[in-house]
């Protein structure tokens, strides 16, 4: 079941000369996890923030879109750096995750609850009390992503959700969005972490100034020689030390790829 | 030789909860030390005192040959040039071009050589093209790259730098890479703090590992990068070409792309 489709969507921010997105296709179903990889400036955020019906509207962002943008169910963003999400109007971690589920009018009980559960499935209980103020950089990512499905969303709209955290806290975070399809939840994540994506999503659209380079399984996409071009994302760091040695294709994208390859 | 950096046994608290115990190490000119541990496992606390925005409690931070309890923190940037993890915050000026010449303005370097300095950190990492726009224009990561820029741009004896490339896409990545390498071959010495190992063993050499405050682990970055049971403790993943040199059994466990290639071609060819 489709739970966002975008049918040629272009989107210009406003006094911007130049299209932020240009024809953009994209269907996501409810239980897939849909990776949006480019280089800085690609659209890739642009497009969470459309697909979230925040650009134009929200009172956030202006702009012109023509074509159209179709959501079964609520959407749920997380944007980059998490400083810039924090409601600033809690004193602790509890009340901070509880801001989204108040604003959508809950009961108090209902409320409770989907808090509590968030705070279990991101593993930040121990922060419950903390002020969000004096939290680390990755301890507040967590937390905001807390507050997010806090919210039960249907379709989970992530920016560089791992930026901030370090390598256990970004594998409990892939591990989660896998959880969360499986559930059936929509998934559609902005990411640099290449390397995480074979073992993590089911498709994979490289944008590029705005368009839809190529799109495809994972493995589609990431084995394409055109991602080392000068201005692409690249591949994964196993494609990419197979392709700087010249060996024949076809090219491993993972560890245990590689070692079947190379013993 | 003065280390660039000499960690004398520092401590740290904020109000009762300690943030570091008994760190010390030295950095010598030149030298390239990745940070690493968990989230608040005290990082962003010791580049706090090393920049002189906060003192320690115990123990002596030495910059050079500076106390840094005798120094302001504006007093310490002719020395020390910082990014911090919050770097958007860094930037306060109407273009990216003044931003990155505060530093050398307001640390008294002459005219001539401050436009100088900001032209090559400009240059070091492809921001000439957007110099003149405001850089809250900008999107975050080349915000981040700005932001470096101003530290480069002071050209310290020392660089501390908290994630350089979070967020960051492959060409960035590269560009600051390169930058960081030219400027330790020239002496400088460098502290990042990073959680993108895969940077690390391109860009650096010495490993220091802190938990909870303690440093429990100061040793070469590629012995470290390949030590999967010892960084699972820490939180921490060997990056994928560190893995495939384990799994391998690549000679010498080497980190780097150049030579896991290397090994790679031989390995195949054998």
């Amino acid at each position: 079941m489709s739970a966002v489709v975008l049918d040629r969507v272009t989107f210009r921010y406003p006094a911007s000369a130049t299209a932020a997105l240009v024809d953009i296709s994209l269907v996501v179903n409810s239980g897939e996890i849909v990776a949006l990889i480019g280089a800085t400036g690609s659209g890739a955020s642009t497009l969470l923030l459309v697909t979230a019906g925040l650009a134009p509207g929200g009172g956030v962002v202006g702009g012109e879109l023509t074509g159209e943008v179709r959501r079964d169910g609520r959407a749920a963003l997380l944007l980059p750096t998490p400083w810039t999400q924090v409601s600033g109007m809690a004193f602790t971690v509890w009340d901070e995750v509880a801001f989204g589920p108040a604003n959508l009018g809950w009961p108090r009980e209902r409320i409770s609850e989907s808090v509590d559960r968030s705070l279990t499935r991101v593993d930040v209980v121990h922060l419950r009390d903390r002020d969000p103020g004096t939290l680390s950089g990755g301890e507040l990512q967590r937390v905001i992503l807390a507050g997010v499905l806090a919210m039960e969303p249907a379709i989970l709209l992530l920016d560089e959700p791992t930026a901030e955290l370090d390598p256990a806290g970004a594998a409990l975070v892939w591990r989660l969005i896998r959880e969360l399809a499986q559930e059936g939840m929509a998934v559609v994540v902005a990411t640099s972490d290449i390397d995480a994506l074979p073992e993590s999503v089911d498709r994979v659209v490289w944008l590029e100034r705005g368009r839809v380079r190529t799109s495809g399984t994972t493995r589609q996409v990431l084995a394409g020689e055109d991602l080392w071009e000068p201005d692409a994302p690249g591949s994964t760091s196993i494609a990419g030390v197979w392709r700087r040695a010249g060996l024949p294709g076809p090219v491993p994208l993972t560890v245990p790829d590689l070692v079947s390859r190379a013993r | 030789m003065t280390p660039a950096l000499w960690i004398d046994d520092v401590s740290f608290a904020y109000g009762d909860r300690p943030a570091l115990e008994g760190v010390r190490f030295e950095l010598a000119p030149g030298e390239r030390a990745a940070l690493l541990g968990h989230n608040g496992a005290g990082k962003s606390t010791l580049l706090r005192l090393v920049t002189g925005l906060v003192k320690p409690a115990s123990g002596t931070v030495w910059v050079g040959d500076w106390d840094t309890r005798a120094k302001s923190p504006a007093e310490l940037a002719r020395r020390v040039g910082s990014l911090f993890q919050h770097a958007d915050q860094q930037l306060f000026a109407r273009t990216v071009r003044d931003d990155v010449a505060f530093g050398p303005r307001v640390t008294g370097v002459r005219a001539g050589d401050a436009a100088g300095r900001v032209e090559r950190a400009l240059a070091a990492l492809d921001l000439e093209a957007v110099a003149g726009q405001h850089p809250y224009d900008l999107p975050p990561p080349l915000r981040k790259l700005a932001a470096l820029a101003g530290a480069l741009a002071l050209e310290p004896a020392l660089l501390v730098l908290d994630e350089p490339t979070a967020g960051l896409d492959r060409r960035a990545r590269r560009l600051v890479t390169d930058a960081l390498s030219a400027r330790a071959e020239h002496g400088v010495a460098l502290l990042v703090i990073t959680h993108d190992l895969a940077f690390a063993a391109e860009t650096l050499d010495r490993g220091l590992v802190l938990e909870r405050g303690h440093l429990v682990l100061d040793a070469g970055l590629a012995s470290v990068l390949v030590d999967a049971p010892r960084l699972g403790r820490l939180g921490l993943a060997p990056p994928p070409l560190a893995r495939a040199s384990t799994a391998l059994g690549l000679p010498g466990l080497p980190v780097r792309e150049r030579d896991v290639a290397a090994a790679l071609v031989t390995r195949c060819s054998a």
